[in-house]
Protein backbone atom coordinates (compact mmCIF):
# COMPACT_ATOMS: atom_id res chain seq x y z
CA UNK A 1 0.00 0.00 0.00
CA UNK A 2 2.85 2.59 0.84
CA UNK A 3 6.07 2.12 -1.77
CA UNK A 4 9.49 3.52 -1.33
CA UNK A 5 10.47 5.40 -4.49
CA UNK A 6 13.14 7.31 -6.37
CA UNK A 7 12.53 10.72 -6.44
CA UNK A 8 13.74 13.05 -9.54
CA UNK A 9 15.76 14.68 -7.41
CA UNK A 10 17.71 14.52 -3.71
CA UNK A 11 15.57 17.09 -1.33
CA UNK A 12 17.65 19.37 0.66
CA UNK A 13 17.16 19.30 4.57
CA UNK A 14 14.62 22.02 4.32
CA UNK A 15 12.32 20.70 2.19
CA UNK A 16 12.34 16.95 3.86
CA UNK A 17 11.29 19.04 6.54
CA UNK A 18 8.26 20.89 5.13
CA UNK A 19 7.36 17.84 3.41
CA UNK A 20 7.01 16.01 6.33
CA UNK A 21 5.08 18.85 8.20
CA UNK A 22 2.31 18.64 5.42
CA UNK A 23 1.58 14.91 7.07
CA UNK A 24 2.10 16.53 10.42
CA UNK A 25 0.03 19.31 10.02
CA UNK A 26 -3.50 16.63 8.94
CA UNK A 27 -2.19 14.73 12.14
CA UNK A 28 -2.22 17.76 14.63
CA UNK A 29 -5.77 18.91 12.83
CA UNK A 30 -7.06 15.21 13.82
CA UNK A 31 -7.10 16.85 17.60
CA UNK A 32 -9.09 20.04 16.89
CA UNK A 33 -10.97 18.51 13.77
CA UNK A 34 -12.53 15.34 15.53
CA UNK A 35 -15.83 16.73 16.05
CA UNK A 36 -15.72 18.37 12.58
CA UNK A 37 -13.85 16.12 9.78
CA UNK A 38 -13.77 19.68 7.64
CA UNK A 39 -11.36 21.32 9.99
CA UNK A 40 -8.44 18.48 8.49
CA UNK A 41 -8.59 18.95 5.46
CA UNK A 42 -8.75 22.92 6.29
CA UNK A 43 -5.69 22.87 7.65
CA UNK A 44 -3.67 20.18 5.61
CA UNK A 45 -5.26 22.64 2.39
CA UNK A 46 -3.91 26.01 3.88
CA UNK A 47 -0.67 24.22 3.98
CA UNK A 48 -1.01 22.97 0.57
CA UNK A 49 -1.86 26.81 -0.65
CA UNK A 50 1.85 28.35 1.54
CA UNK A 51 3.50 26.03 -0.53
CA UNK A 52 2.29 25.76 -3.69
CA UNK A 53 5.01 27.57 -5.16
CA UNK A 54 7.63 25.54 -3.19
CA UNK A 55 10.01 22.87 -4.82
CA UNK A 56 8.40 19.64 -6.52
CA UNK A 57 9.17 17.41 -3.61
CA UNK A 58 7.13 19.55 -1.11
CA UNK A 59 4.81 20.25 -3.52
CA UNK A 60 4.41 17.12 -4.12
CA UNK A 61 4.03 15.84 -0.82
CA UNK A 62 1.17 18.71 0.16
CA UNK A 63 -0.50 17.47 -2.81
CA UNK A 64 -0.57 13.32 -1.40
CA UNK A 65 -1.59 15.07 1.95
CA UNK A 66 -4.24 16.94 0.98
CA UNK A 67 -5.55 14.35 -1.49
CA UNK A 68 -6.30 11.74 1.23
CA UNK A 69 -7.63 14.00 3.70
CA UNK A 70 -9.96 14.83 0.74
CA UNK A 71 -11.22 11.25 0.73
CA UNK A 72 -11.54 11.15 4.46
CA UNK A 73 -13.46 13.88 4.19
CA UNK A 74 -16.38 12.51 2.83
CA UNK A 75 -16.12 8.68 4.68
CA UNK A 76 -16.15 11.56 7.99
CA UNK A 77 -18.48 13.40 7.13
CA UNK A 78 -21.17 10.97 6.36
CA UNK A 79 -20.31 9.39 9.76
CA UNK A 80 -20.86 13.00 11.65
CA UNK A 81 -24.14 14.20 9.67
CA UNK A 82 -25.48 10.71 10.49
CA UNK A 83 -24.62 10.51 14.12
CA UNK A 84 -26.07 14.02 14.25
CA UNK A 85 -29.20 12.56 12.46
CA UNK A 86 -29.60 10.01 15.24
CA UNK A 87 -28.74 12.03 17.92
CA UNK A 88 -31.42 14.87 16.71
CA UNK A 89 -33.84 13.79 14.34
CA UNK A 90 -35.83 10.47 13.88
CA UNK A 91 -32.90 8.04 13.25
CA UNK A 92 -31.89 5.07 15.55
CA UNK A 93 -29.00 3.05 16.18
CA UNK A 94 -28.56 0.78 13.58
CA UNK A 95 -26.60 -2.29 12.92
CA UNK A 96 -26.13 -0.81 9.25
CA UNK A 97 -24.71 2.75 11.61
CA UNK A 98 -22.65 0.53 13.65
CA UNK A 99 -20.52 -1.41 10.79
CA UNK A 100 -20.30 2.46 8.79
CA UNK A 101 -18.48 3.42 12.31
CA UNK A 102 -16.56 0.28 12.39
CA UNK A 103 -15.05 0.71 8.52
CA UNK A 104 -14.76 4.27 9.05
CA UNK A 105 -12.25 3.74 11.97
CA UNK A 106 -10.76 1.40 10.64
CA UNK A 107 -9.78 4.08 6.99
CA UNK A 108 -9.06 6.81 9.18
CA UNK A 109 -6.36 4.59 11.52
CA UNK A 110 -5.12 3.43 8.20
CA UNK A 111 -4.48 6.83 7.31
CA UNK A 112 -3.38 7.53 10.64
CA UNK A 113 -0.91 4.83 10.56
CA UNK A 114 0.33 5.72 6.68
CA UNK A 115 0.27 9.50 7.28
CA UNK A 116 2.76 9.36 10.82
CA UNK A 117 4.76 6.80 8.86
CA UNK A 118 5.36 9.02 5.80
CA UNK A 119 5.99 12.03 7.78
CA UNK A 120 9.04 10.20 9.38
CA UNK A 121 10.20 8.86 5.94
CA UNK A 122 9.66 12.49 4.23
CA UNK A 123 11.78 14.30 7.21
CA UNK A 124 14.44 11.41 6.09
CA UNK A 125 14.25 12.76 3.00
CA UNK A 126 12.36 9.37 1.39
CA UNK A 127 10.23 9.92 -0.61
CA UNK A 128 7.31 7.53 0.05
CA UNK A 129 3.96 6.55 -2.63
CA UNK A 130 0.57 5.63 -1.58
CA UNK A 131 -1.02 3.45 -3.59
CA UNK A 132 -3.84 5.23 -5.11
CA UNK A 133 -3.01 8.70 -3.98
CA UNK A 134 0.44 8.96 -5.00
CA UNK A 135 -0.17 7.74 -8.75
CA UNK A 136 -3.04 10.87 -8.11
CA UNK A 137 -0.61 13.33 -6.93
CA UNK A 138 1.12 12.55 -10.29
CA UNK A 139 -1.71 13.54 -12.47
CA UNK A 140 -2.01 16.71 -10.20
CA UNK A 141 1.53 18.04 -9.19
CA UNK A 142 3.70 18.32 -12.46
CA UNK A 143 7.83 19.26 -11.78
CA UNK A 144 7.81 22.00 -13.87
CA UNK A 145 4.82 24.80 -12.21
CA UNK B 1 -5.15 7.48 -15.94
CA UNK B 2 -6.45 4.35 -16.01
CA UNK B 3 -4.75 2.68 -13.37
CA UNK B 4 -5.67 5.65 -11.16
CA UNK B 5 -9.41 5.03 -11.91
CA UNK B 6 -8.94 1.18 -11.37
CA UNK B 7 -7.44 2.18 -8.38
CA UNK B 8 -9.96 4.46 -7.00
CA UNK B 9 -12.48 2.37 -7.93
CA UNK B 10 -11.12 -0.63 -5.92
CA UNK B 11 -10.64 2.00 -3.22
CA UNK B 12 -14.30 2.73 -3.27
CA UNK B 13 -15.15 -1.40 -3.45
CA UNK B 14 -13.54 -1.58 -0.47
CA UNK B 15 -15.25 0.79 1.65
CA UNK B 16 -18.29 -0.50 0.46
CA UNK B 17 -18.28 -4.08 0.57
CA UNK B 18 -16.15 -3.92 3.86
CA UNK B 19 -19.50 -1.74 4.90
CA UNK B 20 -21.56 -4.19 3.29
CA UNK B 21 -19.93 -7.63 4.84
CA UNK B 22 -20.13 -6.00 8.35
CA UNK B 23 -23.46 -4.87 7.88
CA UNK B 24 -24.55 -8.80 8.01
CA UNK B 25 -23.73 -8.65 11.89
CA UNK B 26 -26.31 -8.04 14.69
CA UNK B 27 -23.82 -5.44 16.23
CA UNK B 28 -27.12 -3.91 18.28
CA UNK B 29 -26.93 -7.34 19.64
CA UNK B 30 -23.15 -7.58 20.54
CA UNK B 31 -23.08 -4.29 21.89
CA UNK B 32 -26.27 -4.80 23.84
CA UNK B 33 -27.58 -1.19 22.47
CA UNK B 34 -30.96 -1.45 22.99
CA UNK B 35 -30.07 -2.55 26.70
CA UNK B 36 -28.08 0.17 27.31
CA UNK B 37 -30.77 2.27 26.00
CA UNK B 38 -33.55 0.77 28.21
CA UNK B 39 -30.87 1.06 31.44
CA UNK B 40 -30.41 4.86 30.81
CA UNK B 41 -34.20 5.34 30.53
CA UNK B 42 -34.98 3.38 33.11
CA UNK B 43 -32.78 5.11 35.55
CA UNK B 44 -33.95 8.72 33.99
CA UNK B 45 -37.57 8.14 34.31
CA UNK B 46 -37.16 6.96 38.16
CA UNK B 47 -35.68 9.99 38.71
CA UNK B 48 -37.35 12.03 37.09
CA UNK B 49 -40.76 10.75 38.70
CA UNK B 50 -39.01 10.32 42.33
CA UNK B 51 -38.65 13.91 42.01
CA UNK B 52 -41.60 15.16 40.43
CA UNK B 53 -43.92 12.99 42.91
CA UNK B 54 -41.79 14.54 45.72
CA UNK B 55 -43.54 17.80 45.22
CA UNK B 56 -47.08 16.43 44.60
CA UNK B 57 -49.50 14.03 45.68
CA UNK B 58 -49.94 10.60 43.63
CA UNK B 59 -53.61 9.28 44.35
CA UNK B 60 -53.33 5.64 44.84
CA UNK B 61 -57.22 5.47 45.03
CA UNK B 62 -58.46 2.07 43.53
CA UNK B 63 -61.77 3.93 42.29
CA UNK B 64 -59.29 6.15 40.36
CA UNK B 65 -56.19 4.10 39.73
CA UNK B 66 -58.76 0.91 37.91
CA UNK B 67 -60.30 2.83 35.42
CA UNK B 68 -57.35 4.27 34.00
CA UNK B 69 -55.47 1.03 34.06
CA UNK B 70 -58.87 -0.47 31.90
CA UNK B 71 -58.39 2.49 29.56
CA UNK B 72 -54.69 1.96 29.34
CA UNK B 73 -55.96 -2.25 29.04
CA UNK B 74 -57.70 -1.13 26.31
CA UNK B 75 -55.77 0.61 24.42
CA UNK B 76 -52.61 -1.49 24.32
CA UNK B 77 -54.84 -4.41 23.33
CA UNK B 78 -56.30 -2.82 20.47
CA UNK B 79 -53.31 -1.62 19.35
CA UNK B 80 -50.77 -4.13 20.25
CA UNK B 81 -48.12 -2.82 22.23
CA UNK B 82 -46.32 -3.66 25.08
CA UNK B 83 -48.94 -2.72 27.94
CA UNK B 84 -46.81 -2.90 30.61
CA UNK B 85 -44.37 -0.85 29.67
CA UNK B 86 -46.74 2.06 30.05
CA UNK B 87 -46.66 3.50 33.94
CA UNK B 88 -49.63 5.08 34.58
CA UNK B 89 -49.18 8.06 37.28
CA UNK B 90 -52.00 10.06 38.66
CA UNK B 91 -51.40 13.42 40.52
CA UNK B 92 -53.00 15.34 42.48
CA UNK B 93 -53.17 18.87 40.70
CA UNK B 94 -55.56 21.40 39.06
CA UNK B 95 -53.29 22.60 36.60
CA UNK B 96 -54.85 20.75 33.29
CA UNK B 97 -51.26 19.11 32.09
CA UNK B 98 -50.38 15.36 31.02
CA UNK B 99 -46.72 14.55 30.24
CA UNK B 100 -44.57 11.44 29.39
CA UNK B 101 -41.55 11.01 31.36
CA UNK B 102 -38.97 8.15 29.88
CA UNK B 103 -39.09 4.76 30.32
CA UNK B 104 -43.42 4.79 29.62
CA UNK B 105 -44.27 6.85 32.57
CA UNK B 106 -47.01 8.48 32.07
CA UNK B 107 -48.29 11.39 34.18
CA UNK B 108 -51.58 12.61 34.30
CA UNK B 109 -52.97 15.97 36.57
CA UNK B 110 -56.48 15.07 38.15
CA UNK B 111 -57.21 18.45 36.76
CA UNK B 112 -56.89 16.99 33.17
CA UNK B 113 -59.53 14.54 34.02
CA UNK B 114 -61.67 16.76 36.19
CA UNK B 115 -62.12 19.17 33.03
CA UNK B 116 -62.69 16.48 30.33
CA UNK B 117 -66.80 16.67 29.54
CA UNK B 118 -66.57 12.80 28.36
CA UNK B 119 -64.15 9.70 29.01
CA UNK B 120 -63.35 10.17 24.81
CA UNK B 121 -61.49 13.49 25.43
CA UNK B 122 -59.81 11.57 28.65
CA UNK B 123 -59.05 8.93 26.07
CA UNK B 124 -57.90 11.05 23.64
CA UNK B 125 -55.02 12.77 25.30
CA UNK B 126 -53.61 9.75 27.00
CA UNK B 127 -53.38 8.80 23.32
CA UNK B 128 -51.05 11.77 22.35
CA UNK B 129 -49.04 10.86 25.08
CA UNK B 130 -48.93 7.01 24.40
CA UNK B 131 -47.87 8.33 20.99
CA UNK B 132 -44.73 10.59 22.46
CA UNK B 133 -43.79 7.17 24.22
CA UNK B 134 -43.97 4.79 21.46
CA UNK B 135 -42.54 7.08 19.18
CA UNK B 136 -39.57 7.53 21.66
CA UNK B 137 -40.02 11.43 21.24
CA UNK B 138 -39.16 11.67 25.18
CA UNK B 139 -35.99 11.07 24.88
CA UNK B 140 -35.56 13.05 21.56
CA UNK B 141 -36.72 16.13 23.20
CA UNK B 142 -34.58 15.51 26.56
CA UNK B 143 -31.60 14.86 24.19
CA UNK B 144 -32.52 18.02 22.12
CA UNK B 145 -33.25 20.40 24.70
CA UNK B 146 -30.55 19.03 27.81
CA UNK B 147 -27.84 17.59 25.74
CA UNK B 148 -26.41 13.85 25.81
CA UNK B 149 -24.10 14.01 28.03
CA UNK B 150 -25.95 15.77 30.81
CA UNK B 151 -28.58 12.87 30.45
CA UNK B 152 -25.34 10.54 30.81
CA UNK B 153 -24.42 12.02 33.65
CA UNK B 154 -28.10 12.37 35.22
CA UNK B 155 -28.82 8.62 35.04
CA UNK B 156 -25.41 7.78 36.41
CA UNK B 157 -26.35 9.66 39.57
CA UNK B 158 -23.55 12.62 38.80
CA UNK B 159 -26.09 15.37 38.13
CA UNK B 160 -27.05 18.27 40.51
CA UNK B 161 -30.97 18.38 41.41
CA UNK B 162 -31.20 21.95 39.55
CA UNK B 163 -30.39 20.57 36.35
CA UNK B 164 -33.19 17.67 37.11
CA UNK B 165 -35.72 20.06 37.86
CA UNK B 166 -34.81 21.93 34.99
CA UNK B 167 -35.34 18.89 32.42
CA UNK B 168 -38.50 17.67 34.72
CA UNK B 169 -39.90 21.36 33.77
CA UNK B 170 -38.84 20.81 29.94
CA UNK B 171 -40.70 17.78 29.70
CA UNK B 172 -43.81 18.92 31.83
CA UNK B 173 -44.21 22.26 30.83
CA UNK B 174 -43.08 23.13 27.25
CA UNK B 175 -44.41 21.26 24.05
CA UNK B 176 -42.26 19.18 21.16
CA UNK B 177 -41.55 20.19 17.87
CA UNK B 178 -44.58 21.08 16.10
CA UNK B 179 -43.61 18.14 13.59
CA UNK B 180 -43.73 15.57 16.94
CA UNK B 181 -46.88 17.25 18.25
CA UNK B 182 -48.66 16.53 14.49
CA UNK B 183 -46.86 13.18 14.36
CA UNK B 184 -48.36 12.25 18.24
CA UNK B 185 -51.68 13.69 17.43
CA UNK B 186 -52.18 11.54 13.94
CA UNK B 187 -50.58 8.70 16.05
CA UNK B 188 -53.58 9.20 18.84
CA UNK B 189 -56.13 9.18 16.14
CA UNK B 190 -54.92 5.88 14.69
CA UNK B 191 -55.09 4.18 18.31
CA UNK B 192 -58.69 5.69 18.88
CA UNK B 193 -59.91 4.15 15.78
CA UNK B 194 -58.22 0.69 16.58
CA UNK B 195 -59.44 0.88 20.17
CA UNK B 196 -63.25 1.57 18.64
CA UNK B 197 -63.15 5.25 20.22
CA UNK B 198 -64.68 8.32 18.33
CA UNK B 199 -62.07 10.86 18.17
CA UNK B 200 -64.15 13.63 17.51
CA UNK B 201 -63.77 14.13 21.20
CA UNK B 202 -60.57 14.68 21.37
CA UNK B 203 -60.48 17.08 18.53
CA UNK B 204 -63.69 18.93 20.16
CA UNK B 205 -61.56 18.87 23.48
CA UNK B 206 -58.61 20.94 21.65
CA UNK B 207 -61.24 23.25 20.29
CA UNK B 208 -62.71 23.75 23.21
CA UNK B 209 -59.42 24.01 25.27
CA UNK B 210 -58.14 26.53 22.11
CA UNK B 211 -61.06 29.25 23.24
CA UNK B 212 -58.89 29.06 26.24
CA UNK B 213 -56.05 29.44 25.00
CA UNK B 214 -56.00 33.52 25.01
CA UNK B 215 -56.62 33.26 28.49
CA UNK B 216 -54.23 30.56 29.16
CA UNK B 217 -52.78 30.50 32.47
CA UNK B 218 -51.05 27.80 35.05
CA UNK B 219 -53.84 25.61 34.76
CA UNK B 220 -54.23 25.65 31.23
CA UNK B 221 -50.69 24.04 30.97
CA UNK B 222 -51.54 21.43 28.31
CA UNK B 223 -52.88 23.33 26.09
CA UNK B 224 -50.80 26.65 26.89
CA UNK B 225 -48.00 24.90 25.86
CA UNK B 226 -49.10 22.69 23.27
CA UNK B 227 -48.82 25.29 19.82
CA UNK B 228 -52.17 25.80 17.83
CA UNK B 229 -54.69 23.84 19.10
CA UNK B 230 -57.42 25.04 16.99
CA UNK B 231 -55.23 23.39 14.11
CA UNK B 232 -54.53 20.49 15.61
CA UNK B 233 -58.07 20.14 16.18
CA UNK B 234 -58.66 21.13 12.04
CA UNK B 235 -56.46 18.49 11.11
CA UNK B 236 -57.28 15.85 13.57
CA UNK B 237 -60.68 16.05 11.82
CA UNK B 238 -59.32 16.22 8.97
CA UNK B 239 -57.47 13.10 9.09
CA UNK B 240 -60.36 10.88 10.72
CA UNK B 241 -62.93 11.54 8.23
CA UNK B 242 -62.42 9.12 6.52
CA UNK B 243 -62.23 6.11 9.01
CA UNK B 244 -65.39 4.83 9.88
CA UNK B 245 -66.21 2.84 13.02
CA UNK B 246 -68.86 1.34 15.29
CA UNK B 247 -67.38 2.89 18.41
CA UNK B 248 -67.95 2.43 21.62
CA UNK B 249 -67.17 3.72 25.61
CA UNK B 250 -64.84 1.59 27.45
CA UNK B 251 -66.03 2.66 31.18
CA UNK B 252 -69.31 2.78 31.87
CA UNK B 253 -71.05 5.86 32.66
CA UNK B 254 -71.08 5.23 36.27
CA UNK B 255 -67.48 4.27 36.23
CA UNK B 256 -66.73 7.31 34.19
CA UNK B 257 -68.85 9.49 36.83
CA UNK B 258 -67.50 7.73 39.90
CA UNK B 259 -63.84 8.45 38.66
CA UNK B 260 -64.63 12.43 38.44
CA UNK B 261 -66.17 12.08 41.71
CA UNK B 262 -63.40 10.50 43.34
CA UNK B 263 -60.68 12.83 41.84
CA UNK B 264 -63.24 15.95 43.33
CA UNK B 265 -63.15 14.65 46.48
CA UNK B 266 -59.69 13.88 47.11
CA UNK B 267 -59.24 18.04 44.96
CA UNK B 268 -61.65 19.51 47.53
CA UNK B 269 -60.08 17.41 49.97
CA UNK B 270 -56.47 19.36 49.08
CA UNK B 271 -58.01 22.91 49.28
CA UNK B 272 -59.64 22.44 52.20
Amino acid sequence: MISTQEFSYIPAEAEAEAASNSYLMSLIAIIAGLPLPIINLIATLVFYLGNRRSSYFVRWHCTQALLSQFSMLFINSYAFWWTISIIFQDESISSEYIAYLIVAIVFNLTEFIATIYTAIQTRKGIHVEWWFYGNLTHTFCKEEI
Amino acid sequence: MKKIVLQGSLLILLFLGSWFALRQIDWMNIFEVEKAKDNTQESLGELFLETYTQAENQNFNSQVVEPMDSIINHIAKANAFDREYIKVHIIEKDEINAFALPYGHLIINSGLILNCDNQEELIGVICHEIAHIELDHVMKKLVKEIGLSVLISMASGNSGGDVIKESLRVLSSSAFDRSLEKEADLKAVDYLVKAKVDPEPFAEFLYKISKLESDATQYFNWVSTHPASKERATYIIEYHDNELSDYQSILTTETWESLKAELAKSSNHLVN
